[in-house]
């Protein structure tokens, strides 16, 4: 064991100090790179990360400083539980915390459904090489050899003698962190005991705070001396600050400062109390300067570029040319369309900065903290690692919250101002100012060949750049030529077998703002394919689930456990029973990001009278890998399956112009309880897998079921989402 | 009288025209009562006024005079205050929440439906939950937990 303070980089000793570990003078890792990366929040963690997130207090207690946001997916949770399996505690035990920016090295932004699929193995790790640190103080304190020092609850047993983990802290030390490195020994990866942690259904902690009102969101936080922002925003997507005259309006009652910075797009007022602001702003006479033309949406049409194959991207090209003899009279081509989409998270975002000479702090909820602090950084003038950021449980994320924009408009004002000042996004702000999901226009060519199977698969498409839809004007045409992006096409990849098959896309930048949104590409994408296969099942006169199995066959792994949880689901939702009038039962499956394997099944109802589609049932079946807390996972499928409600029936932003033209909840549409269906969720597990991917997973798959099921109870195959009753029969 | 989580409340003239949530979350500091549209469409401001939901983005202050207002903050009070409301308890026992962010407005939402209506089927729960979103999507469990709170009281 080796003392290497001495030999820390000052990044490094930076934040061992403010999490109280140098203070402590304790044992802090060896082997750990002392060089910060400067980009770090696109990086897999790694082991010498994780170690430093895992410490022991000399209370016993373990506290956990968890490198995901909390968003509501559980993901806080379930890595606590891998740590308490690791150690064997239980979850009193555990105080699990979210850093702020200088409290750990930066890492990875929260995203991509990665909580546990991505931490888990590393975390793991960390607990574990906690776990073989304390257990060699143990043998040191005991004299006993180290085949006699057994993990037990809580601490070690070392002959006739109990070691609890707080007796192993030192006398003069506050908390032991761990040496790095142990890699055998993670209950995780190698499953050498009953597990006691893993596999339950502990509670989320939160969920006191959250039903008692006592859970603090970005908009819920307060500072001493705390002042009140708002801004004038941009009329129009690229519209830039021209000119502001503020009339008067720094001399009213109540105002403390007129903000206007042109170079940051910026103009805005403080104020001493929020109530005057709506007033005070409107009483500015801002001059805008907005873009000629316009690259719109029409261009992500797919049909425009068919006819000449322009497509920049190949995803796959694979198989033999199918035999056109043995297709004839057997083909179909459709196309398919998705709309584009907001996040519509529940808190319109919000954050409170508090910028002085010496300091800058910023309290936001953000799936990035560290590309929070960087933008933040850049538009003081300061260094990051002079910026420190609070991240706040966020009130729903789903993408949309990788850029918090009032940190940034709260970090102007209070430089200007010197005083802690409090932003707080309306409604109607966080609809139109945001980034979003990017329309999709699919066409699809398919046959049969002789055995009623897939001769051939010709999938187009055409989207816009969704990972990187946020890339700055001056980098994004260098990307587009270079990079296909890999959020577009997520799940474009049919997991069918066919003669044939071929998948070409175009990621096409247009003037509207697009980015990271649950799931990325994946249910777009996957409606397609699943109802083009449904489609080809009709025309094949098979039943569609055995349609499916006969394609999976002898199609690799992850399509054997695809077909497991095709034939779970049929089970499940007693699939082939005779549907009585105006019902139709629909099934549907997705891959996510070769982790896991999802099916649904929906249960559509027509009212004739009342004009309306409703989706009763939904049956899913979900095999992603190891289950570390089976409720949250159910919770996450369950949110799935309503989001794939919305996807098929409810979700649409329309944009002229450059503007969002919904506003609210009156114009953009949302499920509601009345329409929300009954749900019956199976999770399956395959041996010896990992965690998978689980929140987006199931939104997949369920659009598809929706709109195959209509397609059973009506025999009108809906082709563009979303769809109602009237789009429908019209 | 005006209460507030069963508190004599005295408002200045001032006040009167303040909307009940900016009153609750910038004057009162009760922070449980959260802000969703501002236009009365998602419910995730549902307050209690004499045991009824409304919207309090939606109520001002002068709206509220004479009247009861209790808030998620002054729920257990309700029932004694050295325990959770058999709602909120319920909510934790199904589970309910994944961001949090508009479970206060529905407990409020299901404690007025809960008065009106002691045993309501899903089709009762649907018809008085209506106005509330759940972006989260955790409608199937704020049904179980409504009925598994109706069925323990």
């Amino acid at each position: 064991m080796k003392f290497m303070t001495d030999h820390i980089d000052p990044d490094r000793r930076r934040f061992l100090t403010n999490t109280g570990w140098l203070a402590a003078g304790v044992t802090v890792l060896a082997s750990c790179s002392g060089i910060l990366p400067v980009l770090p929040t696109t990086g897999n963690p790694d082991n010498d990360d994780a170690s430093t997130w895992i410490q022991i207090l000399a209370d016993g207690r373990v506290r956990f400083f968890c490198p995901r946001m909390e968003m509501g997916q559980g993901a806080t949770l379930g890595l606590s539980q891998i740590v308490a399996e690791e150690l064997n505690v239980p979850q009193s035990q555990i105080n699990c915390l979210t850093p702020d920016s200088d409290q750990v090295q930066p890492f990875k932004m929260t995203v991509g459904s990665e909580g546990l699929s991505v931490f888990s193995v590393p975390v793991s790790h960390g607990a574990a090489s906690l776990r073989e640190h304390l257990r060699a103080l143990a043998v040191a304190k005991s004299g006993l050899p180290i085949s006699e020092v057994t993990h037990m609850r809580g601490g070690f047993k070392a002959g006739d003698v109990s070691f609890g983990f707080g007796d192993l802290v030192p006398v003069d030390a506050e908390l032991v962190v761990a040496e790095t490195g142990d890699e055998q020994s993670s209950y995780l990866v190698r499953n050498t005991r009953p597990r006691q942690a893993i596999g339950e259904r502990w509670k989320h902690p939160d969920l006191e705070k959250i039903v008692t009102g006592q859970m603090i969101y970005s908009r819920d936080v307060s500072r001493p001396g705390m002042l009140f922002g708002d801004a004038v925003r941009p009329p129009r997507f690229g519209a830039t600050l021209k000119k502001v005259d503020d009339k008067g309006v720094r001399d009213l009652p109540g105002v403390v400062s007129v903000v206007i910075d042109l170079a940051n797009n910026l103009a805005g007022v403080v104020a001493d109390n929020p109530m005057i602001l709506p007033g005070v702003l409107e009483m500015l006479d801002v001059q805008w300067q907005t873009p000629e033309g316009s690259a719109d949406a029409d261009a992500l049409d797919v049909s425009k570029y068919r006819p000449t194959d322009d497509f920049e991207h190949t995803l796959v090209d694979e198989g033999d040319s199918p035999d056109p003899d043995t297709i004839r009279g057997k083909t179909h081509q459709a196309m398919y369309t998705t709309s584009s989409m907001a996040h519509a998270a529940m808190e319109p975002r919000a954050a409170v900065a508090d910028v002085n000479d010496k300091t800058a702090e910023i309290w936001c909820g953000c799936q990035d903290p560290y590309f929070v602090r960087g933008r933040v950084a850049a538009l003081l003038g300061r260094g990051a690692e002079d910026i420190v950021v609070h991240p706040l449980r966020m009130g729903g994320g789903f993408g949309g919250r990788v850029l918090c924009q009032p940190a940034e408009e709260a970090a102007l004002m209070s430089a200007h101002v010197g005083k802690p000042v409090r932003v707080q996004w309306d409604r109607e702000t966080e609809f139109q100012q945001n980034y979003f999901q990017p329309k999709f226009s699919h066409a699809i060519d398919s046959g049969l060949n002789e055995r009623g199977e897939i001769a051939f698969w010709h999938h187009d498409f055409v989207s816009a750049p969704i990972i990187f839809g946020l890339a700055p004007k001056s980098v994004a045409p260098v990307l587009d030529a270079f990079v296909a992006d890999e959020g577009t096409a997520r799940g474009a990849l049919s997991p069918y077998r066919a003669d044939h098959k071929r998948v070409r896309y175009s990621d096409i930048r247009t003037d509207v703002p697009t980015g990271a949104w649950r799931g990325l590409g994946a249910a777009p994408n996957t409606f397609a394919i699943e109802s083009m296969m449904d489609e080809m099942a009709h025309l094949a006169e098979t039943d569609p689930l055995d349609f499916r199995l006969t394609h999976l066959r002898t199609a690799g792994p992850m399509a054997d456990r695809l077909s497991s949880v095709l034939k779970s689901v049929a089970d499940l939702s007693k699939w082939g029973r005779p549907a009585p009038d105006n019902t139709g039962l629909g099934i549907a499956c997705a891959i996510y990001k070769n982790q896991t394997s999802v099916a649904v099944v929906a249960e559509v109802k027509i009212d004739h009278q009342s004009r309306a589609v409703k989706v009763a049932r939904l049956w899913c079946s979900q095999d992603c890998g190891l289950v570390v807390n089976p409720d949250q996972v159910e919770n996450q499928v369950l949110g799935n399956l309503v989001w794939g409600c919305n996807l098929a029936l409810k979700e649409k932003l329309d944009i002229q112009n450059g503007v969002v033209e919904q506003t609210n909840f009156d114009s953009y549409n949302v499920l509601r309880f009345d329409e929300a269906p009954q749900t019956f969720i199976h999770l399956l597990e395959t041996a010896d897998t990992p965690p998978g991917a689980v929140g987006e997973s199931a939104f997949a798959p369920t659009a598809a079921a929706i709109a195959n099921a209509t397609f059973a109870a009506t025999g009108k195959r809906p082709r563009h989402l979303p769809f109602d009753y009237d789009t429908l029969f019209a | 009288m005006t209460t507030l989580n069963g508190k004599p409340l005295s408002l200045p003239r001032s006040m009167l025209d303040v909307s009940l949530l900016d009153y609750l979350r910038d004057h009162a500091h009760l922070k449980g009562t959260k802000f969703g549209c501002g236009q009365g469409l998602c419910g995730a401001c549902t307050v209690n006024v004499d045991g009824t939901a409304e919207r309090s983005c939606q109520l001002n202050m002068s709206d509220v005079l004479g009247h009861d207002v209790t808030t998620i903050e002054g729920l257990s009070a309700t029932v004694g205050g050295d325990k959770l409301h058999p709602v909120q308890q319920a909510w934790i026992d199904e589970a309910v929440p994944q961001c949090g962010y508009c479970q206060p407005g529905q407990i409020m939402a299901a404690v007025a439906l809960l008065r009106q209506n002691a045993s309501p089927d899903d089709a009762d729960i649907n018809d008085a939950m209506r106005g509330n979103i759940c972006r989260c999507g955790t409608y199937d469990r704020i049904r179980r937990a409504i009925s598994r709170a109706a069925a323990e009281a």
